[in-house]
């Protein structure tokens, strides 16, 4: 490892301040007294914490989010395994063709699928529902679901399934005894990293999310369509703190770095 | 009986040939190695037996059935991959254990039959440990009691000993002998090492370009090589171009300045090998060839030379018993006997 010079230093400590200062400008505003967007300077209020159990749709909201951004990144991964295997492992023709279409949610702009999923939705009569979110994040999130069960399939050494072969495993046990466990950290970070893009997903849901099925970063827009005031930042202060606490079991639990960079398959324990 | 018999096995990687018809019988409890450069089809061969690639064609016989209708799974063959290929998720005891499980062995027989077999290759107080904590040498271990545990019918072994350092391999050549001649597992070993083939084989196959150069037993094979590439692979030698006539109804071969007596077929020009260790120094002017010594080393308990001859540069080794030998510089007359040499048809090169 090398040193950073002082010049470096400057450069990193200004570039993460500048990366979170605006998060830690929405937790600090969170706490104002005031009825409208300030730093408190004086003294500090829980005013605005309080004030969401005033809005049960931002609770509701939440829910919403959480079960849409857990079945989609789900259902993406587990998607992902058998084209990820195939992938990986067999030369097909269209295999770069079939990698492209697998990936282009990725280059397609939100806003245009938010329009062609309100309209598809709406003719098969799906207008609205929670299973037609779903559908449409299963969509969005599948690349990223894909990239990182692919890059641990593709690292993972054959070698090994042929040992399980030629030890008398059946086609179903090589995959459940060895190759599952082997590409589980590759799972696992593209269902973490699936989430987090259906969580943080607004641009298509606005479009499709009905009264019933709005997601918290839809129902903080509408919000503040309406309100400049400082809820939405003691929403997102919670939204925050969930999210940190939901890091530090990770952390924990698994290693975060070998969940975000997706490696470990030589050393899943 | 035969046991394993290879008939015309052939493999196509389009219109290249890994494997051209390979025929090879082996006998029960046998130690066979295929043995040959990079790309000279040893590991399809083995990969074939294993049936992780298909052949084009020819056949597989294992104790007279045919081992092609049978899915791979099912074959019943131990198999040491050179990447050990061990699984990382579970302890040296769990490895050992998949097959037996697979298998569906009682769990009070596997728990016995693991510990028998860890203690086999002399890791019985590392079972529970995972194989990442585990050196390469113990690794190689854990993967050769897993393919034994099952009592396969064949053990494969593709490089095992490649990936450790040359100590631990030759302290591992030796247990593997030990190990194989204690359980008599039929045992089919592909290295491109000579010197491990010889040290661990009852015969060698030696392959080049997917044809079997020689089938023999190691002594056999390397002193009287089948080819000039054998002889080449197979140690060192002296590659020198010679010229066949017939005098007096017997054929002599000129090389150099020198002539020997020919016992084989042979004429017009040839390639003859002879290995560095045959070759003596001598005073009288038949049978020898005229050099002067350009490099003299000595290495304890032999010498090794590096003669400027009329053929080019020729390596001798001569025993170090304590008498005087020729200083670098002195013209010096280099003999062989006959039957020390091998010929082929020239153009082929001996070396690799």
């Amino acid at each position: 490892m090398s040193r950073n010079g002082p010049l470096a230093l400057a450069f990193h400590t200004l570039f993460v301040t500048f990366i979170l200062a605006p998060i830690l400008v929405v937790c600090v505003v969170a706490f104002t007294p005031e009825g409208y967007l300030s730093v408190p300077t004086d003294r500090v209020s829980l005013r605005w914490f309080r004030a969401i159990a005033d809005y049960p749709e931002f609770i509701d909201a939440f829910w919403n989010s959480v079960w849409l951004a857990a079945a989609s990144s789900a259902i993406a991964v587990g998607f992902s395994v058998p084209a990820a295997l195939a992938i990986a492992r067999y030369d097909f023709t269209g295999r770069e063709a079939l990698t492209a279409l697998f990936l282009s949610p990725l280059m397609v702009p939100h806003v245009v699928l938010g329009i062609a999923f309100l309209r598809f939705f709406t003719q098969i009569g799906l207008g609205g529902t929670f299973v037609g979110l779903v559908l449409s994040h299963i969509v969005i999130v599948f690349p990223f679901a894909l990239r990182l069960v692919l890059s641990s399939a593709v690292g993972m050494d054959r070698a090994i399934e042929h040992a399980a072969i030629s030890l008398g495993a059946s086609d179903f046990a090589v995959f459940r005894r060895v190759t599952l466990p082997l590409i589980l950290p590759g799972l696992a970070s593209g269902w973490a990293l699936a989430f987090i893009q259906s969580f943080d997903e607004v641009t298509m849901t606005v479009f499709i999310a009905a009264p019933g099925t709005v997601t918290l970063p839809v129902r903080m827009f509408l919000y503040i369509q309406d309100n400049i005031d400082p809820l939405v930042t003691s929403v997102s202060a919670c939204v925050i703190a969930i999210t940190v606490v939901f890091l530090v079991v990770l952390d924990r639990i698994y290693g975060l770095e070998r969940l975000l960079v997706g490696r470990g398959s030589g050393d899943g324990a | 009986m035969s046991f394993l018999v290879l008939e015309g096995l052939t493999k196509r990687f389009g219109d290249q040939a890994a494997v051209d018809s390979l025929d090879l019988v082996v006998e029960q409890g046998e130690f066979v190695s295929l043995l040959g450069p990079s790309g000279c089809g040893k590991t399809t061969t083995l990969q074939m037996i294993a049936g992780f690639v298909e052949p084009t064609s020819g056949s597989i016989l294992l104790d007279g059935r045919d081992l092609l209708a049978i899915k791979p799974s099912q074959r019943g063959l131990g198999i040491v991959f050179q990447s050990y290929a061990l699984f990382p998720h579970m302890t040296a005891a769990e490895n050992v254990a998949f097959g037996l499980e697979m298998q569906g062995v009682p769990r009070a027989e596997r728990s016995q039959r693991v510990s028998e077999t860890l203690a086999l290759v002399g890791l019985a107080a590392l079972a529970d440990r995972y194989p990442r904590r585990m050196s390469g040498g113990q690794q190689q271990r854990v993967a050769l009691a897993r393919a034994l545990v099952i009592r396969p019918r064949i053990l494969l072994l593709d490089e095992p000993l490649s990936n450790l350092d040359a100590k631990l391999r030759e302290e591992m050549q030796i247990e593997l002998r030990q190990i194989q001649r204690t359980v008599g597992t039929t045992t089919i070993l592909v290295t491109h090492d000579q010197a491990e083939a010889m040290a661990l084989s009852d015969r060698i196959v030696v392959m080049n370009k997917g044809r079997v150069e020689q089938i023999g037993r190691p002594h056999e094979a390397y002193e009287k090589p089948a080819s000039a590439f054998v002889a080449g692979f197979l140690g060192k030698t002296n590659v020198l171009p010679a010229a066949v006539e017939q005098r007096n109804g017997a054929a002599v071969a000129s090389i150099g300045d020198g002539s020997w007596p020919l016992p084989a077929e042979a004429s017009g020009r040839v390639t003859v090998s002879v290995r560095p260790e045959k070759i003596a120094f001598i005073d009288q002017a038949d049978c020898s060839l005229a050099g002067t010594v350009r490099t003299r080393i000595f290495q304890g308990n032999h010498w090794l030379y590096q003669i400027d001859t009329a053929c080019g540069l020729v390596t001798v080794i001569r025993q170090n018993a304590g008498e005087m030998m020729p200083a670098e510089g002195a013209a010096v007359r280099l003999t062989w006997r006959p039957q020390d040499m091998t010929v082929s048809p020239a153009g082929q090169d001996g070396r690799i």
